[in-house]
């Protein structure tokens, strides 16, 4: 496990370099002077003063190689120090970090939120295999996946904030204003979530220790209960781990259309505004945080499959 | 002994399975075990052994069902009953074993807790009592440092250890009958005879009756007091352990045993039934086993054994035979 875990920080740590790296040459592929960007970023005026510039080209030192630049630049990541926002003048991460907060909330919540329908859904679907219901169920999932986020929320919106009344059509101030984002942003994760349980169930169904399990007694209910649900929901995990990752970087549809201040429309308005500090900062971040999820999924599945050994060795 | 009026163990009259409604994997099944018995279900793969002992304790896989007939254990009937009657009965009054012991058991939870699940659903014991008495099980059925065994999981024991741990999750809550199906077959010869050592041993320790189901005719002889061969989803022959494999009566049986390695040990050939066992889609007229019997009788198209399924006759020697050629 030590060896494990190991062995996961020395690639977060290997990884995390190679894409600073990346992430390092974003202006000059974007064809974006830095000094420039910097200036204009803090005079509004567009008349710029060449020796300025190329003082503050100086004073930043881009005048110096590359590699150079990188390794200073490298340096001042690993301490934590992602530079200055050009727009808003703070600390990147800072911003990063209270933006992450916000994701995570809205993605957990989603996420969660899809999982608890998902486990009864798809376990019950695998139950009545090839009847009407896990028809039903395959039918609505095939629907959740193809419903276009940007179509759903304004719909959503109209209906319960504009029509009904009943929730806050935008804004990020408690509980109520996570509720029309998060019902958005769960029906994808829960179509895939209940089609992987319902799968892993059907197999489950048919294992041979359910037999003996209700050989023992247990009705069905209870032998899948009992057993069945630790064993289907594995590969629930895997693709939990992977949805995870993929929303704690922010969904920029939701965030921009709830008008909520998570990592999606950060990366969203860094883009607008050509940004760079707060968009290399953003991809560090969230490939540091990929990594992380994924282990922790890996030590979660050895902690549910015994048959599975977390160590540092290749099986 | 036990007077002949006591109720069976187990009693199966007139047993139907079928897949869904078409075609018939076993048909007209008639099956008694009495209390402290031990009666043993002969025949080759694909006899329809399995499906009969799952059908007892009413786990068919779907679209397996029971057509017709009926089964009881202990008095209280099997067939049609409510699913919580069937729940208590199940690993209260009857345990089962299966083939393949390493898969029955799940892969993600500790086998003590599975040794002692019937006592929870039984005998309402606490999770710890029930644990406690799991690991007095489980070194009763030989498992060597069993406290430390019961808190390991499936994929750490051997064939043996499983069967092991199944054997004494079967007869937690102490049943009145333990169906055994193919119990050591998917094991290594020397674990087979410690496992076959250990059913005798706790089959004297309590009033058990065992239902064992195998294709090894070796080991029928030292294990059972009766004898049922079944062939192509019926039974054939039926009869005292002893007389059967030393006088059988149904041509199928004498075939059976004749192949069996016992015979063979002396040196000679390797005997062998022409033909294979017909798949249950196939329908037979008259006596099933015709078409590979060595009577030659059977051969004839006129004769009864192509136009008519014989009935049971009880012969001389006790047996109940189904075949033409059986004198009473």
């Amino acid at each position: 496990m030590e060896r494990f875990l190991l062995k996961r920080a020395i690639v977060l740590v290997v990884t995390l370099t190679l894409v600073s790296f990346l992430a390092f040459l974003v202006p000059w592929i974007g064809d974006t002077d830095p000094a420039r960007a910097i200036i204009r970023s803090r005079v509004a005026d567009l008349a710029m003063d060449s020796a300025a510039v190329e003082a503050l080209r100086i004073k930043l030192g881009l005048d110096q190689p590359l590699l150079h630049q990188f390794f200073t630049w490298l340096g001042r990541v690993f301490q934590g120090d992602l530079g200055l926002s050009f727009t808003s003048r703070l600390p990147v991460a800072d911003q990063i970090l209270r933006a992450i907060g916000v994701s995570a909330t809205l993605a957990l919540s989603a996420l969660f939120l899809a999982l608890a329908i998902a486990l009864p859904v798809g376990t019950l679907a695998a139950v009545h295999q090839g009847r009407r219901f896990d028809g039903i169920v395959t039918f609505i999932a095939q629907g959740f996946v193809s419903i276009p986020e940007y179509w759903l929320a304004p719909v959503l919106v109209l209906l319960f904030a504009v029509e009904l009344g009943w929730l806050p059509s935008a804004g990020w101030s408690g509980f109520e204003t996570l509720i029309l984002p998060a019902a958005v942003l769960c029906l994808r994760p829960l179509a895939y979530f209940s089609q992987v349980m319902r799968a892993s169930m059907i197999d489950v169904l048919h294992a041979n220790y359910i037999l003996a399990a209700r050989s023992r007694g247990l009705g069905l209910a209870g032998a899948l209960v009992r057993h069945g649900l630790r064993n289907g929901i594995q590969p629930v995990l895997t693709v939990f781990a992977l949805w995870l990752a993929g929303l704690l970087g922010g969904s920029v549809v939701v965030e921009v259309i709830f008008a909520i201040p998570g990592m999606g429309r950060l990366i969203y308005s860094a883009v607008i505004n050509n940004d760079m500090p707060m968009l290399q900062g953003s991809i560090i971040c969230i490939v540091g945080l990929a990594i992380v999820i994924n282990t922790t999924a890996d030590v979660l599945y050895g902690v549910l499959n015994p048959t599975v050994t977390v160590s540092g060795d290749a099986r | 002994m036990i007077s002949p009026g006591d109720t069976p163990c187990l009693k199966v009259e007139n047993l139907d399975i079928s897949i869904g409604d078409a075609v018939a994997v076993a048909r007209g099944i008639n099956l008694e075990i009495r209390r402290g018995e031990t009666v043993a279900l002969v025949g080759e793969s694909g006899s329809g052994k399995t499906v009969t002992a799952l059908s007892l304790i009413d786990l068919l896989p779907p679209p397996l069902k029971v057509t017709r007939g009926s089964v009881s254990i202990c008095g209280q009937k099997i067939t049609r009953a409510a699913p919580d009657a069937l729940n208590r009965i199940r690993g209260n009054r009857v345990g089962m074993i299966f083939q393949q012991p390493s898969s029955m058991l799940d892969p993600s939870c500790r086998v003590g807790r599975q040794v002692g699940e019937a006592l929870r659903l039984h005998r309402r014991a606490s999770r710890g009592e029930a644990f406690e008495r799991a690991v007095e099980l489980l070194r009763e059925v030989g498992i060597p440092e069993a406290d430390r065994r019961a808190r390991s999981f499936a994929h750490q024991l051997s064939g043996g250890m499983a069967q092991r741990v199944m054997i004494a999750a079967a007869l937690s809550s102490d049943p009145d009958l333990l169906i055994a199906d193919e119990p050591t077959t998917a094991l290594d010869v020397t674990v087979q005879a410690q496992i076959l050592g250990l059913l005798e041993k706790e089959k004297k320790q309590r009033t058990l009756s065992i239902l064992l189901i195998t294709h090894d005719l070796s080991i029928v002889s030292a294990m059972a007091d009766r004898v049922v061969v079944m062939y192509a989803g019926g039974i054939v022959e039926e009869g005292p352990v002893a007389t059967i494999m030393r006088a059988p009566q149904h041509p199928y049986t004498k075939a059976l045993i004749d192949c069996s390695l016992m015979r063979t040990a002396g040196g000679g050939d390797l005997e062998s039934i022409p033909g294979t066992i017909p798949p249950p889609t196939r329908s037979i007229p008259g006596c099933r086993f015709h078409p590979r019997c060595p009577h030659a009788l059977a051969r004839r198209q006129e004769s009864a054994c192509a136009r008519e399924e014989p009935a049971a006759t009880r012969t001389a020697a006790g047996h109940l035979v189904h075949c033409w050629a059986a004198e009473p």
